[in-house]
């Protein structure tokens, strides 16, 4: 048997060895949990959530993303494990709960839930509930509109009563829209369905009119109505902070977004002068609408890490910090803030609107993903 | 030093890297090969060998146009950035004295923040309330349209990025050149652009398509940089893969674009790489030939 050596280098070689694997090694005592969010970036509030470590002694961590589909695209790579807690808006919530992705919640374990306006009680609010079980999925969270934010300065009020507005060659180099393909197909698809008048005709798929959910020939008149705005576009800009900028000054008069940035624009206390920016919720073709939520995912089991995340939504969806998200994110919320918050505040963050999310066409799952991705993609290259 | 020693050395030094870029990049390209064979449908993968992502990339002009704007931008930005290199280079290597390192250095100094901020900072500059635009304004001049969500935008924010990394290249490509060369060609009558064109240029030409490939290949794939400045009309390949690959989840279309680029990469390398000649770059320290 060959006998081996313990050299000063063999030691230092393993000392060495040993110290770079201690920062990954550590006892499962000093182990923090950790609740990890797949969400919206807006909505972050730093001190609350280093409250809620504190408090909990956990770390919480972020994952943003920029659209539904991505999001639906991490959850489907083991994301429901990787994640508790993920946002989705409109009808997105029932396709993770259909695919496994989202378990069932129960409002009783979230105190604040009792707060909710009445159109979003777990009772009404029928999104939010698995046609099959009748269990909840989700908690609502915030809620808008993808609508028109104009300067009432050079574009007339009347003028964005309907989608035409965005297609107005008068506004040419003025207009932006985002850079989100499924909204903007969906929103010209307002209007080629309402030139056609296709809507009242049967449906791809048995259903009433959903903008998510197109003929052949109107998605390609949405393409051919998408090339022709594309000459009148700024830009598609890509984040809120760009868009309140290109608004204010000036560059851009009208816009189609989330009344996020027009909330922005009317509470900027920049110094700089206010202008008359005003924002047209439905237009006469229709709307798009979006209620966000928060979903817990599948790889939570019962026990301690959901009463965390219930303990997160709790917190996230009191009044106070429902407050604060509104006028930082510049939406409006589902719990009802109308016993703290001024008649101002009541009229910007649409308080006493909320009935009008039911005549909104709620954000969907396109048709066909790779449909429309090739009509977006014709759109770009045009 | 033992046989057993040199065994492990030999596995340290050589069978570590190689698994390293077996795991982290020889298996991720076969698996973005592989996935480029299936289809996606409705945001899922369906495991069924098929061509289809490679016929619709045949057949859909809009993923041709976006390849043929990557061509042209990648072909227009490295030519540019070489242009704009060699005097700079130049300069720091006869002029610098014993400066040249820390000049050379300050070329690094964009790369100390990330690529986003840069853009973002870009975009300040360039748009309609930006720097440029913004003093335009105040002299009541009109704006420059051009370099407002474009593809001229574009181009400004790619050379941005790439110029050092060319500026440097040709830098070490010339650090390396014996001077004396020039100066002997100046003793037997040459004048400055003979010396230019049929010395220093042609002993530097490897160092330089270095340079240019290490600005093509990245411009070639960009999606950052035509996002955040190229407009409506900007939109390139890297970008359209990246879009496969995030909102419209169609990632076997995605795939198969990512092989088109890598293959369309690698024969411009191999065609490049004809001109190279290694002990010319600087880099090899095998000595000037």
């Amino acid at each position: 048997m060959q006998e081996k050596k313990i050299s000063r280098r063999t030691v230092l070689a393993a000392g060495a060895g040993a110290a770079l694997c201690m920062p990954f090694i550590r006892p499962a005592w000093a182990q923090t949990q950790t609740v990890r969010a797949l969400m919206w970036e807006a909505y972050v509030l730093p001190d609350v959530v280093s409250k809620f470590e504190e408090e909990n002694n956990v770390k919480f961590v972020a994952t943003f993303f920029d659209g539904n589909s991505e999001a639906y695209n991490k959850l489907r790579v083991g994301g429901a494990k990787e994640f508790d807690l993920v946002q989705a808006d409109g009808f997105w919530p029932q396709l993770y709960f259909r695919d496994g992705l989202i378990r069932s919640v129960d409002y009783a374990h979230v105190p604040s839930a009792a707060n909710y306006l009445p159109e979003f009680h777990a009772e009404k609010f029928k999104v939010l509930t698995d046609p099959a079980s009748g269990s909840k999925i989700g908690y609502p969270f915030c809620w808008g509109a993808y609508g028109i934010t104009y300067n009432a300065a050079v574009v007339a009020p009347e003028k964005t009563g309907t989608i035409e507005c965005m297609f107005d060659p008068a506004l040419s180099g003025q207009l932006s829209t985002s850079a989100r393909f499924e909204e903007n197909i969906a929103l010209a698809a307002l209007l080629v369905t309402h030139r056609l008048g296709s809507r009242e005709k049967p449906r791809p798929d048995g259903k009433p009119f959903n903008p998510y959910v197109l003929t052949d020939e109107e998605l390609d008149g949405v393409k051919k109505l998408l090339i022709e705005q594309k000459a009148l576009l700024l830009t598609r800009y890509q984040d809120n902070p760009t868009l309140f900028q290109l608004l204010q000054s000036g560059a851009v008069v009208a816009a189609t977004e989330f009344a996020q940035v027009f909330r922005q624009l009317l509470t900027a206390k920049d110094g700089n002068p206010k202008q008359d920016f005003r924002h047209t919720l439905k237009m006469k073709e229709g709307g798009l609408g979006w209620v966000d939520t928060w979903l817990v995912t599948s790889g939570v089991e019962d026990g301690p890490r959901l009463d965390l995340c219930n303990k997160f939504i709790d917190r996230m969806i009191s009044s106070e910090i429902m407050k604060r998200i509104g006028e930082v994110a510049g939406c409006s919320t589902t719990i009802d803030l109308r016993a703290i918050s001024t008649e101002e505040e009541r009229k910007l963050y649409l308080m006493d609107r909320s009935s009008e999310i039911s005549d909104l066409f709620m954000f969907d799952q396109p048709s066909s993903p790779e449909k429309w991705e090739r009509v977006w993609s014709n759109v770009q290259a045009a | 030093m033992s046989e057993a020693e040199n065994r492990l050395n030999r596995r340290l030094f050589l069978h570590i890297p190689t698994v390293f870029l077996v795991i982290f990049f020889v298996l991720p390209l076969i698996a973005l090969v592989v996935l480029s064979f299936w289809q996606t449908e409705n945001y899922k993968i369906v495991r069924e060998w098929t061509a289809m992502n490679y016929v619709t990339l045949a057949t859909e002009p809009a993923y041709f146009i976006f390849f043929i704007r990557s061509l042209f931008m990648a072909i227009f930005v490295s030519v540019f950035s070489v242009v704009v290199s060699w005097p700079i280079a130049f300069f720091i290597v006869r002029y610098g004295g014993r400066y040249k390192l820390i000049l050379s250095l300050l070329l690094a100094v964009p790369f100390l923040s990330g690529e986003v901020l840069r853009l973002i900072a870009l975009q300040g500059m360039l748009g309609p309330t930006g720097l440029v635009n913004g003093v335009l304004l105040k002299l009541g001049a009109a704006p420059l349209r051009f370099i407002m969500y474009s593809n001229s935008a574009t181009f400004i924010a790619l050379v941005y990025l790439y110029l050092p990394m060319v500026v440097t290249t040709v830098y070490l490509s010339l650090l390396n050149f014996d001077f004396r060369l020039a100066s002997a060609a100046s003793a037997c009558g040459a004048n400055r652009f003979r010396i230019f064109s049929e010395i220093v240029w042609p002993l530097n030409l490897s160092g330089t398509i270095v340079g240019f490939l290490l600005c093509f290949i990245p411009t070639l794939s960009a999606a950052l940089a035509p996002r955040f400045l190229g407009g409506p009309n900007g939109v390139l390949y890297g970008m359209s893969i990246a879009q496969q690959f995030g909102e419209s989840g169609t990632w076997a279309l995605g795939a198969a674009m990512g092989v088109v680029l890598f293959l369309f990469s690698m024969l411009v390398l191999g065609v490049f790489s004809l001109g190279i000649d290694l002990r010319r770059t600087g880099f090899t320290g095998m000595g000037r030939q």
